[in-house]
């Protein structure tokens, strides 16, 4: 048997770590109460009268925080995709010859139940970061079709902030009414849809970390939580 | 390529539903001017084929002219105009009858007429509806056959350019067509319509059917029914939704165009702004119980008899845009939330297939673009979850079977 021995790789920033996990509970506050607002499955146990129990209002505004948390570190994803000084993940999109080798080399020592492992694993793969954008890109739409719904309330056209933001909201999201289907009711629909694909990508993403971690054996499920994962070095 | 950039643009430039209430002090000041200009205008004319006068029908119908006034106050503010234009919207009121108004109906349930003639105890829209110069109207006219075909051609003859052009109904273009035809020359709807419509100064499309279609358009839309806007172009078209739409409403355009010689600004489905540019959500008497989360969960149950919020039993208040929870219906006495049953959207395009389902959207059935079996999004959603959790049961239990591997394809 051959002596293995593992260097230690750095692999996400702290600040990448701390977006991850807010990224996370804000997913996952926004599906409990994006239900609730969808379809009120719980009663309101509270004897109070109406005007202070407000339940459907403090689902409503914890969707709505959940919503401007996930926008803004969206936002600074977007930016470190293309600016991050630690690794910029837009270089593993360019489709090149040796991206789409990649790609489907991750692919398929997936498929292949890790019979098969030609590439570096040391790094962040071509694989994997395709299959991030895909979330940011649900999230993307999330954002502008929840801003959509989000500014049917505003129809006076001024907000507390003033009225640029009803006009910014129009000005961005507008177009979802066509695009989803002609009706304020398609975009909500697809806001709803999107939220169950984005808990399948959810699923998927947690077991292939998992099993990257058991069947690699380098440590992959720590990256999230220490930065770090091994790589073997052979002697 | 030009469709395209036409396209590409309209998509970007979609008028929302914002609403302009205060546009300054020097706009309002030009209106005024313009709008007294244009009620000398029309003064100068005889009253047209109804001769009756505002003020003589309403004292009839038990109206004083304090009455009458209130109600002038409350149609300046729906039309969002400043205080002082009252004595100019009570003048309008009063010459409605020189604008004269052509009135045809086409796939429908009457049910826009119907709102109109059934009240009981007209309120003064309704009074004001009844006492404009209403040159043609098949369903209410005494004339049939070919003596109504005459007169709709001796009024499009007269009036041309002039008349208003109301429209009830959606016009069916599809396999079927043919069968809905009218007088004896066995003109389709659609020919008819074209033909009205290409003298008339603007069209007013009325209730749901004539503006999107409405039921008729449900799916599978038989009849290819469409509403007005589909068909005519490069005329003024105001649509006044709902099902049946408000007179309030109707009484709001007829004024504004009286008053002014204008359409009163439209929001990007073309329907009046004043009436259509809130949620029935924002105004709604249930407000507090939404947002309190108390809602009815069946018919009949406590909540229900305690006015609670109906989101649960399916009202699509918070998406449908619509002044019912301000004006209400029949002289203000009532509107469907009112009276415990929720909004089912029928001011809002396909409505009939995306609102009226009586249950939340989640809990709805929708049939899917692609046609296939109705299922509600939930259902899709757990099907995915489903898909997704087969597939990676399926690969762990391979490859808790296939036993861990290294790199170079030994077993360990």
């Amino acid at each position: 048997m051959k002596k293995v021995e593992y260097q230690n790789v750095k692999r996400m920033t702290s600040t990448g770590r701390i977006i991850h996990w807010v990224n996370a509970f804000a997913i996952v506050a926004a599906v409990i109460t994006g239900l609730y607002i969808a379809h009120p499955y719980y009663q309101t146990f509270i004897a109070d009268p109406a005007v202070d129990k407000y339940v459907m209002a403090w689902n409503r505004w914890i969707h709505f925080i959940g919503a401007i948390i996930l926008d803004v570190t969206s936002i600074v994803i977007a930016y470190l995709y293309f600016f991050s000084r630690f690794e910029k993940p837009y270089k593993k999109l360019i489709p090149t010859t040796k991206n789409i080798r990649e790609f489907f080399a991750v692919l398929g020592n997936l498929l292949t139940l890790n019979r098969h492992k030609n590439f570096d694993s040391s790094h962040n793969d071509s694989f994997n970061t395709v299959y991030f954008t895909i979330l940011h890109l649900m999230l993307v739409w999330m954002l502008l079709t929840g801003l959509q719904l989000y500014v049917h309330g505003l129809e006076s056209g001024i907000s507390s902030i003033g009225s640029w933001w009803p006009a910014l909201l129009h000005l961005a999201t507008d177009w979802t009414i066509p695009a989803t289907g002609g009706t304020l009711m398609d975009v909500r629909i697809s806001h709803h849809e999107m939220m169950w694909w984005i808990v399948a990508w959810t699923m998927f993403h947690i077991y292939y970390q998992i099993w990257r971690t058991i069947y690699w054996q380098e440590g992959d499920i720590t990256i999230v939580f220490g930065g770090n994962k091994f790589v073997k070095k052979e002697k | 390529m030009r469709d395209k950039q036409d396209a590409v643009r309209s998509l970007f430039t979609t008028k929302s539903a914002r609403v302009d209430t205060n546009r300054g002090d020097a706009y309002y000041q030009k209106l005024y001017a313009q709008c007294k200009a244009r009620l000398a205008e029309l003064k100068k004319f005889e009253p047209l084929g109804n001769r009756v006068e505002l003020t003589e029908i309403l004292s009839e119908e038990g109206y004083d002219r304090r009455d009458f006034m209130k109600w002038v106050s409350a149609t300046t503010a729906m039309l969002m105009l400043p205080s002082f234009f009252e004595p100019l919207v009570a003048e309008a009121a009063e010459v409605m009858n020189r604008v004269p108004v052509i009135w045809l109906e086409f796939q429908d349930c009457a049910g826009n007429t119907e709102a109109l003639l059934r009240s009981d105890g007209p309120k003064i829209d309704e009074i004001i509806l009844e006492i404009i110069s209403l040159e043609f109207n098949e369903t209410i006219m005494a004339a049939s056959g070919h003596q109504a075909e005459a007169q709709l051609h001796d009024a499009m003859d007269t009036f041309k350019g002039k008349y208003l052009l109301f429209v009830e109904g959606s016009i069916p273009t599809g396999a079927g067509r043919e069968w809905c035809t009218i007088g004896a020359g066995g003109e389709t709807f659609e020919e008819h319509l074209h033909r009205v419509a290409k003298d008339a100064a603007a069209i007013v499309a009325v209730g749901t059917c004539a503006t999107f279609g409405g039921v008729p358009a449900a799916a599978p839309n038989p009849t290819g029914a469409v509403g007005v806007m589909e068909l005519v172009k490069g005329k003024p078209i105001i649509n006044i939704p709902a099902c049946p739409a408000n007179p309030a409403n109707m009484v709001g355009v007829i004024l504004h165009y009286v008053l002014t010689g204008e359409v009163p600004e439209l929001d990007s489905l073309l329907r009046p702004k004043f009436a259509f540019g809130y949620r029935i959500h924002d105004n709604c008497e249930r407000r507090a119980h939404f947002d309190a989360g108390e809602f009815v969960e069946e018919w009949g149950d406590e909540g229900a008899k305690n006015n609670f919020c109906l989101y649960k039993m399916g009202c699509k208040g918070p998406m449908t845009f619509n002044n019912c929870s301000v004006v209400r219906y029949n002289e203000s006495v009532s509107w469907p939330v009112g009276v415990g049953h929720g909004c089912i959207g029928c001011s809002e395009p396909n409505f009939w297939d995306k609102y009226a389902y009586e249950r939340p959207m989640a809990d709805a059935n929708i049939k899917p673009p692609t046609g296939g079996v109705e299922k509600t999004v939930d259902e899709f959603g757990l099907g995915v979850l489903t898909a997704t959790a087969i597939g990676i049961g399926i690969h762990a239990a391979a490859s808790a079977a296939a036993g861990k591997k290294s790199d170079d394809g030994e077993e360990k």
